[in-house]
């Protein structure tokens, strides 16, 4: 081998290009239950409105956390975000999704807070005291859940609920996550010079997917 | 040439002062704790009587509140939050040692801006003020300014300990005396710590050492993150090395009028002997030299993922060895390059590296890749006695495996130098191969060749300007944990590498035939990857099992 440089460039094309197949930056699926009949049980009424199954139920416990009635006040927004799965007893793979965003944000100046809620039918902006965003934002009333098309006649079925209270995007974390795993000023290079690599990484786990995450399952209902 | 410690000198004072000016000014901040906000559903506190002052303990940024202007209304947009306020004074909260200025320069906000409360930028500075280190909770809060439209953005932090274990390095290696007669194991250690605040200033000051047999380095580093409340990074490091280095295997004729010792046998007639005024037998030639110096440097980054860094060394080097040192190549006996010259020497070199880097997470990645690539030039213009160029690239891509959380890492290195390079700047067979003990600070621990496990002249190489490595490891996840204990994981890991000088490929060491002549060998590991509280850690078993000698090669004969 005459020409060591060329050999030693076109190896490392080739350690370089393999990688790329791959699209390594797929961001995660938002996080399911991963055994949905083995969340605590909760109460849910259900209520056919023509083929439109409606579910109503409460999540006010996820606001429990004095921390977090303390940043429902904080002048900046909080998300409370329920999914709400439909499930058919006995198995892990839902067949329907209903979400429920609210996003409250308290008013300075006009001491009332601001609350606009997103639903599969409607979204509404509105203005209320404390204990009216409690009921708006931690209450499902009337939540058009499925058609019922969707659903096997006789075959029981049940909603795994997932709450999360400021949930950040998995792309936010990904990218946080690399944000906060550079090390500051590494210039390390050999082993040798793995002196003061990577500190920060010490920190990267305590981005959370969310301030707080509430789960359960309701009891059956048979289309 | 010479005139390279001055400027070494004048280098470290222009990073070096201002460092000490924010230290003193840090005393007339005089930040102290203040109270945590008040609870929320009260209705908001009013809003300080002093604002635009730093208020002792709280302190603001300097705000001063409009006084003429009619109060601007309170914008709504309808779909969203839609609140928009005029800013009035930021305020931090809960420092205790960290200056608020330091806070600050992670908020990108100002007084007089428009501050929309559904702006992302709001999230984010919570994010970018976690990620210093320097804070183990971080929120951000609203309260009334001083008319009707105007708030203050209020910082709360909670403190935590930023003093960093960076790296810990502890084994055993074959080591040689003073005379290069092969000993028996000896340990190494070392450790690098890092203070990730410096007296609340936001500036990282690190130090290492590393030690062995008549060996010793030392590091000393500052680091701001934020220099001159720029998004640049500068660096200044200091080192110290006391250091030597083993050359041959088991066989060696060394030319040193300072050294007399038994005389050495002929290698043409093994039963006649040299003058002992002409040579010494030993089993390695000894080279021995100190380094002091420094670096500057600074970084930048190129969008999220990407930074660059440009750095300066400045180093004098003060060698001292053998007149001259033969040893076997093959079946021939060369001449010894100690890659040294004797006596005191400069290296000035300029580096400039590039890093793209998207892994999700640093020490137990499961998707992304990191690249890095870094030149290095030493010319004598800049005042360098070795002129040299060196290049390398290293490319690691993380592929999570759909079961169990179980990822397959992927790496390639290749670099290569052009020039005289000096010792410690040339690849070294024990930083390829998991089985020896890697540098540490530049020091070299063990004498002992690569374990040659295909039998290749790879053997003869300690030393090379030119060298590659791919290597996959398997990584299956055991624990995962949220307190001192973020996880732990299982590796297992398979390599080949390769390391050469010119002459290994123009003329290969007589003896090796064939795939015999292509340097190469294979290296693995096995271990655990726990990542603490602390700092992450590896466990592996190459240091032990490369003590166990390879098909009877206890001392690295290298014969084929």
């Amino acid at each position: 081998v005459r020409h060591p440089g060329l050999a030693l460039a076109v190896a490392l094309a080739l350690v370089a290009g393999a990688p790329r197949a791959v699209d390594a930056q797929q961001p995660a699926q938002a996080q399911q239950p991963a055994h949905p009949a083995a969340l605590p049980p909760r109460q849910a009424n259900y209520a056919w409105d023509g083929d439109l199954l409606r579910a109503s139920f409460s999540y006010k416990d996820v606001l429990a956390d004095a921390a977090l009635m303390k940043k429902i006040s904080s002048g900046l927004p909080m998300v409370i975000a329920m999914r709400a799965y439909v499930y058919p007893e006995g198995q892990d793979a839902p067949v329907a999704l209903a979400t429920r965003v609210c996003r409250v944000a308290y008013d300075l100046w006009d001491e009332v807070y601001r609350v606009h809620v997103s639903e599969p039918e409607r979204d509404r902006d509105t203005a209320a005291v404390l204990d009216g965003v409690l009921r708006i934002c931690t209450e499902a009333r009337d939540l058009a859940v499925v058609q019922r098309g969707l659903l096997v006649v006789g075959q029981p079925y049940f909603l795994g609920v997932v709450v999360d209270v400021n949930p950040v995007s998995p792309q936010m974390i990904d990218q946080m996550r690399r944000w906060l795993s550079r090390p500051t000023g590494s210039t390390a290079i050999g082993p040798a010079d793995a002196l003061f690599g990577n500190f920060v990484q010490l920190f990267a786990r305590q981005i959370a997917t969310s301030d707080k995450t509430l789960t359960f399952r309701t009891q059956s209902v048979v289309p | 040439v010479r005139r390279g410690p001055l400027l070494l000198l004048a280098s470290f004072a222009f990073v070096l002062l201002p460092a000490l000016a924010r230290a003193q000014a840090r005393r007339t901040w005089g930040a102290t704790p203040d109270a945590p906000p008040p609870v929320s559903q009260a209705p908001p506190e009013p809003p300080p009587a002093t604002l635009g002052t730093p208020v002792p303990g709280s302190t603001s940024a300097p705000s001063s509140p409009p006084v003429a202007e009619a109060a601007p209304p309170i914008v709504r947009t309808p779909g969203a939050i839609g609140l928009k306020y005029t800013l009035e004074g930021i305020q931090v909260r809960g420092n205790r040692s960290t200056l608020p200025r330091v806070v600050l320069r992670y908020v990108p906000f100002k007084e007089g801006d428009v501050l929309d409360v559904d702006d992302p930028e709001l999230e984010l500075t919570r994010f970018r003020l976690l990620g210093t280190g320097f804070f183990r909770d971080v929120q951000l809060s609203l309260r009334r300014g001083t008319k009707r439209g105007y708030v203050i953005l209020v910082v709360d932090v909670v403190e935590r300990n930023t003093v960093i274990v960076d790296d810990i390095w502890l084994g055993i290696a074959a080591n040689a005396d003073t005379l290069g007669n092969a000993q028996p194991l000896g340990p190494y250690g070392g450790a690098s710590v890092t203070e990730t605040n410096l007296a609340g200033t936001g500036i990282a000051l690190g130090g290492a050492f590393a030690v062995a047999d008549q060996q010793l380095a030392l590091r000393a580093r500052l680091t701001d993150p934020n220099f001159l409340r720029s998004s640049w990074i500068v660096e200044a490091e200091v080192l110290y090395s006391s250091a030597r280095d083993l050359f041959g295997n088991s066989d060696v004729l060394v030319i040193d009028p300072t050294q007399t010792s038994a005389p050495c046998p002929s290698a043409s007639n093994p039963g006649s002997q040299l003058s002992s005024s002409y040579g010494r037998c030993s089993d390695y030639a000894v080279a021995q030299y100190k380094r002091f110096g420094g670096r500057l440097g600074a970084g930048h980054d190129l969008g999220i993922s990407s930074q660059i860094f440009l750095d300066y060394r400045l180093e004098k080097i003060d060698a001292s060895m053998p007149l001259a040192a033969s040893d076997h190549r093959g079946l021939d006996v060369e001449p010894i390059d100690f890659m040294l010259p004797r006596g005191s020497s400069i290296l000035s070199m300029l580096r400039a590296t590039f890093v793209n880097d998207t892994r999700d997470e640093p020490f137990l990645p499961t998707r992304g890749h990191r690249l890095e690539g870094t030149f290095d030039g030493s010319m004598t213009p800049i005042g360098s006695d070795y002129p040299y160029a060196k290049l390398v690239l290293r490319g690691s891509q993380y592929f999570p495996l759909p079961w169990a959380g179980h990822v397959l890492h992927l790496r390639g290195f290749a670099g290569a130098i052009f020039g005289n390079a000096p010792l410690f700047e040339r690849f070294y067979v024990g930083d390829l191969s998991d089985l020896l003990p890697d540098r540490a600070l530049d020091l070299a621990f063990d004498r002992r060749p690569a374990p040659n496990y295909l039998s290749t002249d790879i053997v003869e190489i300690r030393y090379g300007n030119y060298a590659a490595k791919v290597d996959a490891e398997y990584r299956v996840p055991l624990y995962r944990g949220t307190r001192s204990v973020y996880g732990v994981d299982f590796f297992g890991s398979v390599g080949l590498y390769g390391l050469a000088n010119e002459q290994d490929f123009s003329t290969p060491a007589r003896g090796y035939t064939g795939f015999a002549t292509w340097p190469i060998d294979l290296t693995f590991n096995a271990g655990l990857r726990v990542e603490t509280q602390v700092g992450g850690f590896v466990f592996g078993i190459s240091n032990l099992v490369g003590l166990i000698p390879v098909r009877g090669q206890q001392s690295g004969a290298a014969l084929p």
